[in-house]
């Protein structure tokens, strides 16, 4: 392994582990001309959403992911793409307040038709992929290492092997200067009073309970018992039995270290350390609330296989199982299906993926990001049906 | 109504002004390998970001709206994309879907070894869908209209009536906000064609399976952005006909031409 780590300097003290450049649309009716853009340009990414500027109770939300995303510091410069709303301009100043130091906005009000937004959009974002290709990387401490801890897809192994091992790497790193969040509220219920037994305060143990609380309220509140609904039909056929169950392996990603807080949905880490972040479940809603919450590299956990990605965290896929490791071969970064084989150890395997964790930070693409997988959606709490 | 518009005969989806081959994603996690699936064949897809962590009445609300698209006119077959652990069964949507149109296949990315995989193995099977089944060409005598109505034109009753006068079916919908979730709307009304006056604050948008006429309003925004609408609110009741009649039997409306239409599907309660 390399034991040092090389990062784009970002003023302000930030790291960023990759130097992209976001085409974001503000609008969901601008989300195909980014598109167009990205794959036109000499390495730009983007992302599609389905937000048009409702103003209702989502609002608040919808405008910190954005804002969040946009400032991430994987992010060497972002060209955002407007209607040119009052609505746009706060996830703007936001993203600015938050450590965006190079951007765009491009507006269809001045622009005046998609087609042109489309021609001075690939203009403006193959600049800054020149500038951002110039860029160098230089040594960075271990600090520079936001890591996001995932699992999707789980089966009755995830707790026995790719889990834990993922503990071993979130353990290693948090003690080394890093942080390490874990997403996922439906996935610690039932499990959250081992967390709060690791919080570094009471206060922090208080505030997790709670928070898995008011998740499971505001799931009840709609007259369904989520005990009931998860696990999912696919961790069923995976071999987990209960929610309990699944969420017992769930919470082993993060490892034994003491809990240093808990962060809303889509919240930035302040200080190193451990953490828990409230989202949903649902990985490409929880990725885009990892991003807003400015971690800059993930690692995902799967039984089953999902080929989902990230446009600017590379996220790093690991295996609970060999058969599904060799069944679909550009999806999994790493197996760990080697611990149920009796091939490895817990500890070899942590040490993989430790390893894997710092190649991926230095530069090494992972398979999803090779595969151009960029799966982006926003969290909602409310409906969204017609009247 | 003028002439007959020469549409697509679509078995059991009726008959449709476009002829589109419908690469469905069950699931976000699929939309990217559909993307490429579509891409390949000329198909049609779309982003989206259900299928998954749904609970409660939008697991049924949901799976019942992928079907309506499925079903939709102007779809002449489908190709369903699922991961394979997903809420949504991409092998159970596909079942449901083949007992009212054979033009039906699905490919399941967790069994197909991966993404190269399953983009072989769904470019392969939407030829094949293709192959098998070339749709008819047909009289299409009166069409099935939207109207989405996103602002306030005293313009809305009058355009009604020169549709029906013509022999049209005209289905409106209310948007408040974006005209999105009024398409989804739409959509499932098996409405052929839409005709949107989105908000004064909106821009104009697509749907990927309906043709889109877009309406000028006479506001800040719409007026400086002309260029990406078909037709100007002053002019619609005179053109109106005339350009319906164009759209529906081939030419692209400004959207179509875009490519642009994200789909929003509604939804009762949060996501888990």
């Amino acid at each position: 392994m390399s034991d040092q780590l090389f990062a784009y300097k970002r003023e302000n003290g930030r790291w960023g582990l990759r130097n992209h450049v976001l085409v974001l649309p503000l609008h969901s009716a601008l989300a195909s001309g980014a598109r167009s853009i990205a794959d036109a340009s000499d390495g730009a990414v983007a992302i599609s959403h389905d937000w048009s500027g409702e103003v209702d109770s989502d609002l608040a939300r919808i405008l910190f992911t954005l804002t969040g995303y946009a400032s991430n510091p994987n992010n060497y410069a972002v060209l955002f793409l407007t209607i040119g709303s009052k609505e746009e301009a706060s996830i703007i100043e936001g993203a600015k307040a938050l450590g965006l130091t190079r951007s765009t906005t491009l507006s269809l009000l001045e622009l005046g038709s998609l087609e042109k937004m489309q021609s001075e959009g690939l203009l403006l974002a193959n600049n800054f992929v020149k500038e951002a290709k110039a860029q160098e990387r230089v040594p960075a401490p271990w600090s520079a290492i936001v890591l996001g801890l995932e699992c999707g897809g789980s089966d009755a192994l995830s707790g026995i092997t790719a889990n834990p091992a993922l503990g071993v790497a979130s353990d290693r790193l948090v003690e080394l200067g890093a942080t390490s969040v874990l997403g996922e509220t439906t996935e610690i219920l039932g499990a959250e009073h081992l967390l709060a037994a690791r919080a570094i305060d009471p206060e922090v143990g208080r505030r997790i309970v709670a928070m898995v609380a008011r998740y499971e309220a505001s799931i009840n509140y709609e007259g369904i018992d989520i005990r009931g609904a998860q696990p999912s039909r696919g961790n069923i056929e995976g071999g987990l039995s209960t929610l309990e169950e699944k969420s017992l392996g769930a919470a082993k990603k993060a490892g034994n270290a003491p809990l240093t807080g808990v962060l809303e949905f889509g919240e930035k880490p302040v200080t190193p350390g451990l953490y828990f972040m409230d989202t949903p479940g649902h990985d490409i809603e929880q990725l885009a609330g990892f991003g807003a919450g400015h971690i800059n590299v993930v690692v995902f956990t799967s039984g089953r296989g999902t080929p989902t990605g990230s446009a600017i965290m590379p996220t790093i896929k690991v295996s609970t199982n060999t058969p599904m490791y060799s069944s679909i071969p550009d999806l999994i970064d790493l197996d760990a299906g080697t611990i149920a084989d009796g091939v490895e150890t817990l500890a070899q395997v942590g040490d993989r993926i430790f390893n894997e964790i710092i190649e991926v930070a230095n530069g090494r693409l992972t398979k999803a990001e090779r595969g151009g997988h960029h799966e982006f959606a926003l969290s909602r709490m409310y409906k969204t049906v017609i009247r | 109504m003028s002439q007959p518009i020469k549409g697509f005969s679509h078995g059991n989806r009726g008959a449709g002004i476009r002829n589109h081959q419908l690469v469905l994603p069950s699931v976000v996690c699929s939309t990217h390998v559909a993307r490429r699936i579509a891409t390949e064949v000329k198909g049609v897809t779309f982003a989206h970001q259900h299928g998954c962590g749904i609970i409660g009445d939008d697991v049924a609300g949901i799976d019942n709206f992928f079907i309506q698209l499925a079903d939709h006119p102007n779809v002449n077959s489908v190709l369903v994309i699922a991961l394979g652990c997903e809420t949504i069964q991409g092998q159970e949507l596909a079942a449901k879907l083949l007992k009212s149109n054979e033009s039906t296949q699905y490919r399941i990315i967790q069994e197909s070894g991966g993404v190269e995989g399953t983009v072989a193995a769904g470019v392969k099977a939407a030829q094949e869908l293709n192959n098998a089944f070339k749709p008819a060409s047909v009289d299409i005598a009166s069409l099935r209209i939207g109207i989405d109505v996103g602002r306030n034109s005293p313009l809305v009753d009058e355009l009604q009536k020169v549709l029906t006068g013509a022999g049209h079916t005209v289905h409106i919908s209310q948007s408040e906000d974006s005209s999105a979730v009024s398409f989804s709307h739409l959509a499932q009304e098996k409405a052929q064609l839409i005709i949107s006056l989105p908000s004064e604050n909106q821009p104009t948008s697509g749907f990927p399976l309906i043709p889109v006429i877009n309406v000028a309003g006479i506001g800040v925004l719409h007026q400086a952005i002309r260029a990406d609408f078909d037709i100007d609110e002053s002019q619609l009741l005179d053109g109106i006909l005339d350009l319906v009649q164009s759209v529906a039997s081939g030419a692209q409306t400004v959207s179509e031409k875009n490519n642009s239409g994200e789909i929003r599907a509604p939804r009762v309660v949060r996501s888990v």
